[in-house]
């Protein structure tokens, strides 16, 4: 396993019972070389396949950051650990051949990387950069419900750009932390009205996951929007019950 | 005339770009457009684009996943 001198990750926030790293993922020649040799065959075959810089670039540092949180934590060596992708392209560890005790997942947007880590259940983090060129209007009605573009469009100029990501992200979070990122369903979840007046923190129920508390929280801040969501208690277990 | 194939080569390179770059009117349809590095809320634009230029209601049923142009392609040629 090559050795890293200087590490191009570090940790960002704990909430409940994950960890959230961030990931440098800017042009950082010497970061990129050394992430590369930690990477597996086939991940380089990825690293690769990719025809720009950029998403190449963002794929080796944040895949190598993962590989040395997830050795680090298990104690294992870097061969020991590969990854297997869910139905719809979700990755999960493996350590040697089995599946490890692990949730995680990734996310990147121009410089920022992160990745969400926790000992069990369902999680998905999402980041962006806040692009002022952008559209947004063009995303209204496929992502956001009623309630959530109304909630945007109360606010004008940047903020209304922060508000828009700052909703997207935590909608993202949610889709990806049911495994099914890039699905036409974005609308059929909807954002707690709490979260909708600014509040950064809260736990919903999902119609696509019933029985299930989630737990959604705002990550974002000066440089980027970001969120996650995690998948907090069963319902009808006995703690909840007896709450 | 035009293919639904051509037609969404041509809104690719108009409308799909990773870091500032256009993908191009060459793009492989069949390749991953986030493997390419286009962002998801750019995936999402774009599937919104495609169904205003070609009118039609692209869903879940017709298109499960928006991550290749091929299905987009195939949703609109299967109306």
């Amino acid at each position: 396993m090559p050795a890293i001198d200087t590490v191009w990750w570090r940790p960002y926030q704990t909430v409940g019972a994950v960890s959230i790293v961030h990931v440098d993922v800017g042009p950082f020649p010497e970061a990129e070389a050394c992430a590369q040799e930690w990477l597996h065959s086939d991940e380089r075959a990825r690293w690769h396949s990719f025809e720009s810089d950029g998403p190449r670039r963002r794929f080796a540092l944040c895949r190598s950051a993962l590989r040395a949180i997830l050795c680090a934590r298990f104690g294992i060596a870097n061969n020991d650990l590969a990854f297997g992708e869910s139905t719809f392209g979700k990755p999960f560890a493996l350590v040697e051949g089995n599946p490890a005790g692990i949730s995680f997942n990734v996310s990147h947007s121009g410089a920022h990387g992160l990745i969400a880590y926790a000992p069990a259940g369902r999680l998905g983090v999402d980041v962006e950069e806040r692009d002022s060129r952008r559209k947004i209007d063009l995303l209204m009605d496929t992502v956001f419900t009623e309630a959530e573009e109304q909630a945007i469009f109360a606010h004008q100029g940047l903020s209304r750009i922060h508000v828009f990501y700052r909703l997207w992200t935590l909608k993202e979070a949610i889709i990806k932390a049911l495994g099914r990122s890039l699905h036409l369903d974005a609308a059929s979840v909807s954002l707690p009205l709490a979260v909708l007046r600014g509040k950064k923190q809260c736990i919903l129920e999902l119609s696509q996951s019933p029985g299930v508390a989630w737990q959604i929280r705002d990550l974002g801040n000066a440089d980027f929007a970001a969120a996650i969501a995690y998948e907090e208690e069963i319902f009808d277990s006995p703690r909840r019950t007896a709450s | 005339m035009a293919t639904t194939e051509q037609r969404i080569k041509q809104l690719v390179a108009e409308n799909l770009e990773v870091d500032g770059k256009s993908l191009g009117s060459d793009f492989d349809l069949s390749a991953s457009l986030a493997d390419a590095g286009v962002s998801s809320m750019d995936i999402v634009a774009f599937a919104k684009v495609v169904a205003s230029e070609f009118d039609v209601a692209i869903t879940r049923e017709n298109c499960p996943t928006l991550n290749c142009l091929q299905d987009l392609v195939d949703a609109i040629d299967g109306r």
